[in-house]
């Protein structure tokens, strides 16, 4: 009898350890908040402007004695996948870091900022903000983000090249034909049969590119509604076509898999179509490369259809500390900060920070034809507000677009499989589709 | 019995923390991801239950499915032969009586001790089609490389290639095997007239059958379930997506992986996962099976 009860009490202490362990292993390892102050925590891209952000919340710190911000730097590569598994944990940082793009996909757990946008407009001037940016910033008439900087699909061009070639500087009233002519001009013959340098780069593996020339031609990845695809249709494939015959027919881009790495930059290719304005800084501190910017080439159906994509500040749905957040948020956003952004070489969310950028005297850093960046605004479109549409775009759509640039599709094949198959995903795990 | 029950006492001791974790961490996710792969499941919800409809959509309509069945079958049936016979080739001549046989072995096991992902970079940059260190040589010789990373035609191929330099583990367990064939055989076979070959054929082969088998099984479980390899190659191309140029090299783990952790399908992955459980199972069975057939344990 004695001896089954020491069983049965070293069976519970061995289950007691266990539990202990777990408890342990599981408790929360949140560093607690200094008395007296809030902590608030922000989910941050590793960023070449890190200490630009470390001084902005030390000002901040400072004017809000009882705000304490704690940010955690993520790599970028890992961010939507670290921040959705701490959503999934109950463990979201207050304020993240996101963009319009990824903001439908991330929308379950972002605060709706509709309240504090409307309460503090005037603080925030909302009116500042360009009309193209204040259309990125809402889903469905709501806000969810507030901005900091942008990308724009823009036509980049390397003088030098041109001038070498003989070539005019693009103009705000470039077509496709235009591209097309001054790219065979600038591909330059090299040893082996293959080009050296190339009249424009290609951008692969992603919509950057081709979604620009789908939507000059006409056509939309997706139904206003989303819930069906529309590649498939007539002017979505001759903007694929378009994309493919750069190489295929006119001779201007290298053919799929050889287009030189870092082309521009190395001077190898001499335009790009798209492109992305975070590289800006990269290629200022190349002291070779003079470069500049102009409006996107006119397609069939208009200049409209480049892209325009905001980068900002969502707060959490769970964050405890909303209103502390809102007013770090709106701290990060207001002029002064743009401002700082936009001499990191950036453009102006800010219409008044882009006008103060445009009229300042003196000679000024590429691109030199700002006031074309900021004229593209105009044109820009948000790439489509859908939860799924990174995901369709890269494993549902690319690999048929990569197929139709090897030559292994027809621009109507790709289209049509692309669109079969993303409507296919919808009918799955969108509820919406019908 | 008292010593009886403190034995079994000592055992729950010693083995209870052992399937503590194993049931913990092991166990209970592989059940709950059998039951999350009949559910919509993208973490930031609750589990939906939808009956089979992850399993329908992946054989069905899925884009990804079987491109990456597809291209994990051919790497496996393709790679694993290959990897096995460089192996025991590379073991066969490493057993020979030569002078610095040890520095030998250690320089041919060598390259197996970096992960599969260094090589993938590295040879990456030997490959790359536009002033790749390969297209180079070739452009000096006057012929023009082909875009090896980034045609679906050679990436698969070029990732064969380069995994074929983790053959230093299966090189040492054939290297065991061969040392324990008793050397009275092939002295005997030596005085009956037997050349190299039919040694080889008739006394090597069977009595390694043992080892064959072995890295044969854990070649193909191997093989099935590449992603480092494939990941870091994706990476080093600068690919936005895994498993391009146009899924040539989307291998079955990779899909798994962007499913999970790129998109957060996690019903969807499960399915994936657990398909792909029924598939080494069933394949080991088969190989198992199959193996009494050649396999001599010297019984």
């Amino acid at each position: 009898m004695l001896s089954r009860l020491r069983e049965l009490l070293s069976w519970c202490l061995v289950l007691l350890l266990a539990g202990l362990g777990f408890w342990w292993a599981g408790r929360s390892r949140e560093p607690r908040s200094e008395p007296g102050r809030t902590e608030i925590t922000w989910y941050m891209i590793i960023t070449p402007l890190r200490g630009l952000y470390e001084e902005q919340v030390a000002a901040f710190e400072r004017a809000h004695p009882g705000i304490k911000v704690r940010i955690c730097w993520v790599p970028g590569g890992e961010f939507n996948v670290k921040l959705k598994t701490l959503a999934a944990a109950h463990q979201l940082p207050d304020l993240f870091f996101t963009g319009d793009v990824w903001l439908s996909y991330l929308l379950p757990f972002t605060r709706d900022l509709t309240p504090y946008v409307q309460r503090d407009a005037a603080e925030i001037g909302l009116e500042d903000y360009f009309p193209a940016i204040r259309r990125a910033m809402q889903l469905e008439g709501r806000y969810y983000i507030l901005p900091e900087y942008l990308n724009l699909s823009l036509l980049y061009y390397n003088r030098r090249m041109l001038a070498a070639a003989g070539q005019p500087e693009p103009t705000a009233d470039w077509t496709w034909a235009d591209l097309v002519r001054a790219g065979q001009a600038l591909t330059q013959p090299g040893r082996g049969g293959r080009p050296d340098t190339w009249g424009c780069a290609r951008v692969e593996g992603w919509w950057g590119e081709w979604l620009i020339y789908v939507r000059q031609a006409g056509g939309q990845v997706f139904t206003p509604d989303g819930r069906r695809c529309l590649l498939d249709a007539p002017a979505a494939v001759a903007g694929l076509r378009f994309y493919l015959e750069k190489s295929s027919r006119y001779r201007i881009s290298a053919p799929a898999g050889f287009e030189p790495l870092n082309g521009f930059v190395n001077q190898r290719v001499a335009m790009v179509l798209g492109g992305h304005t975070n590289y800006w800084l990269n290629y200022n501190q190349m002291p070779a490369l003079d470069w500049d910017v102009q409006l996107l080439p006119a397609g069939p159906a208009g200049r409209s259809g480049g892209e325009l994509a905001i980068a900002g500040y969502s707060i959490s749905r769970t964050s405890r500390h909303p209103e502390e957040t809102w007013q770090l948020v709106k701290y990060l956003t207001r002029p002064e900060a743009i401002a700082a952004v936009v001499r990191h070489g950036h453009l102006s969310v800010r219409r008044s920070v882009a006008d103060a950028v445009l009229q300042a005297p003196g000679p000024r850093a590429n691109p030199r034809n700002l006031a074309a960046a900021y004229r593209q605004f105009e044109f820009g479109e948000p790439i489509p507000h859908h939860a799924n549409y990174i995901e369709l775009m890269f494993q549902v759509v690319q690999p048929e677009v990569d197929r139709m640039l090897l030559g292994e599709l027809t621009p109507e094949e790709a289209g049509r499989r692309a669109a079969a198959a993303v409507n296919a995903f919808l009918a799955t795990f969108d509820p919406r589709a019908g | 019995m008292n010593l009886r029950r403190a034995e079994s006492r000592w055992f729950w001791c010693f083995a209870g923390p052992a399937l503590v974790g194993f049931g913990a961490f092991n166990l209970w996710p592989m059940l709950y991801s059998l039951g999350l792969s009949f559910c919509r499941y993208e973490v930031v919800a609750p589990p939906q239950f939808i009956g089979w409809q992850n399993y329908a959509y992946l054989f069905g309509h899925d884009p990804s499915f079987w491109p990456s069945v597809r291209v994990t079958l051919v790497f496996t049936a393709v790679q694993v032969p290959l990897a096995l016979g460089a192996a025991l080739a590379l073991a066969l001549l490493l057993h020979q009586p030569v002078r610095g046989r040890g520095f030998w072995r250690a320089v041919y096991f060598l390259p197996s001790i970096l992960p599969q992902a260094v090589f993938a970079v590295v040879f990456s940059f030997i490959f790359q089609a536009d002033g790749g260190l390969l297209n180079q040589g070739l452009a000096l010789a006057g012929i023009q490389g082909a875009a090896w990373t980034t045609s679906p035609t050679w990436a698969l191929p070029v990732l064969i290639l380069v995994s074929l330099w983790g053959f230093g583990y299966p090189m040492v367990i054939f290297l065991g095997g061969l040392q324990n064939v008793p050397r009275e055989l092939y002295e005997a076979a030596h005085m009956d007239g037997a050349g190299a070959w039919a040694r080889f054929r008739h006394i090597t082969l069977p009595l390694i059958s043992p080892v064959i088998f072995f890295n044969g099984v854990m070649g193909v479980i191997g093989a099935l379930k590449v992603f480092d390899l494939a990941y870091a190659f994706s990476l080093a191309q600068g690919q936005m997506t895994p498993g391009g140029p146009a899924r040539a090299t989307l291998f079955y783990g990779l899909n798994l992986y962007q499913q999970a952790f790129g998109y957060f399908h996690m019903g969807l992955a499960s399915a994936l996962a657990w398909l792909l459980f029924a598939f080494i199972l069933l394949l080991t069975v088969i190989n198992f099976r199959l193996s009494r057939r050649w396999v001599h344990y010297g019984d």
